[in-house]
């Protein structure tokens, strides 16, 4: 990967990356992992951009991709150590960002929540238009806000049994 | 909950600089220990068939009234064993504490010299497999009445060698040479078979690595 491509075509949007990778790992190891395998595959598949979207998208489409992919892959192989029932442990990841405890319970609560629902609501949270995360996630822009919604309820609640 | 989700994230994520990319090139320390752990995983796999087979052969050879050829296998199989984990003990002498970069290029290396070595020791190791093969077809076909009695009835004329059949022994002198020539070829096949998975995994990730190593340094 050139200095280049990475400066340009990844690190502007290395914030929300860092984010994602954050939503689908429990670990520092683990974050780590993700974020190089997701580095990996833009620059991969650089050539394959037709720019029928924004580059942004096609980041965090393949982003997500990729997240999805290894932790079906860690899921088949058991090495997933928490379950719906269980938090993980929350501080991980060695930013200061991570430090604040009332972000460390919502990441911790967007854990438990389904792959997809992950993606929607840090799209959501970052406050990208419903139809960018339409086609961010494949899907129609109709019934974002409404899963949006449902989402946000689950994440009250599971923030409210669990924290309060 | 005191804040709506949205507050939590926008105070959470305040001051989004002191988000911390990670270095790429020291990221690949967990897919470097997968490639070996599996790498190590299957040498384990390999050396237990080795030793199951090599208990198995004798007591199977027995019912086929070939104990000697049994025993015979067993013990080459045996000294394959000794030898692969004497093999697998010198991949613990690799430098563990150097990058992950530096470590898959040993094992890499490693690997290099063990399959070099290897198919210099299969030279002799594959035609000894061979002639026991044959040894024990040989000895299974002359019994009482069986293939090569048959065969000498109906070709009496056929030339003997210390009662063994000219034929016979021009095929198995040709197939031990066959195995001595085409060793490598053999083992080189196997080890695809085998290993090859594990073999691509580890050449795809130091191709990798070795691709971003222009990256380096520059996601602080």
């Amino acid at each position: 990967m050139s200095n280049d491509f990475y400066q340009l075509s990844i690190l502007p949007y290395a914030a929300i990356l860092i984010k994602i990778c954050r939503a689908y790992t429990s670990s520092q190891e683990d974050f780590e992992d993700y974020y190089q395998e997701v580095c990996l595959q833009v620059y991969r598949s650089r050539e394959s951009f037709r720019e029928q979207c924004k580059w942004s998208t096609w980041v965090y489409r393949i982003s997500l991709n990729v997240c999805l992919t290894l932790l079906k892959k860690k899921q088949r192989n058991g090495q997933i150590y928490f379950t719906s029932d269980v938090l993980p442990e929350t501080s991980s990841a060695q930013n200061s960002a991570f430090e604040s405890e009332p972000l460390n319970q919502l990441y911790a609560a967007i854990r438990r929540l389904s792959e997809v629902d992950r993606a929607l609501i840090i799209l959501y949270l970052e406050e990208k238009p419903y139809q960018e995360i339409a086609d961010i996630l494949g899907t129609s822009a109709n019934n974002i806000a409404v899963r949006i919604n449902r989402i946000k309820e689950r994440l009250k609640k599971i923030m409210d049994e669990k924290f309060n | 909950m005191k804040n709506s989700i949205e507050a939590i994230w926008k105070e959470g994520f305040l001051n989004e600089s002191t988000l911390v990319a990670p270095r790429i090139n020291d990221l690949y320390n967990q897919k470097s220990m997968h490639v070996v752990d599996r790498m190590k995983r299957m040498f384990r796999i390999n050396l237990v068939v080795m030793l199951v087979m090599s208990v198995i052969f004798p007591v199977m050879y027995y019912f086929l009234g070939v104990l000697w050829q049994g025993l015979a296998a067993s013990l080459l199989l045996l000294a394959t064993a000794w030898y692969t984990r004497r093999q697998m003990a010198s991949i613990g002498t690799l430098d563990q504490g150097a990058t992950s970069f530096d470590y898959l290029s040993s094992v890499d290396r490693w690997l290099k010299e063990v399959l070099l070595k290897n198919e210099k020791i299969v030279r002799f190791l594959y035609p000894l497999y061979f002639l026991i093969a044959i040894s024990t077809i040989w000895s299974t076909f002359n019994r009482p009445r069986g293939v090569a009695w048959s065969l000498q009835q109906k070709y009496p004329h056929s030339i003997l060698v210390d009662n063994l059949s000219m034929l016979a022994l021009i095929v198995g002198a040709v197939g031990t040479l066959g195995m001595f020539y085409f060793s490598r070829k053999i083992y080189r096949f196997d080890l695809r078979l085998m290993f090859g998975g594990v073999f691509r995994k580890l050449k795809s990730t130091i191709a990798e690595m070795e691709e971003l190593r222009g990256a380096n340094s520059l996601t602080r």
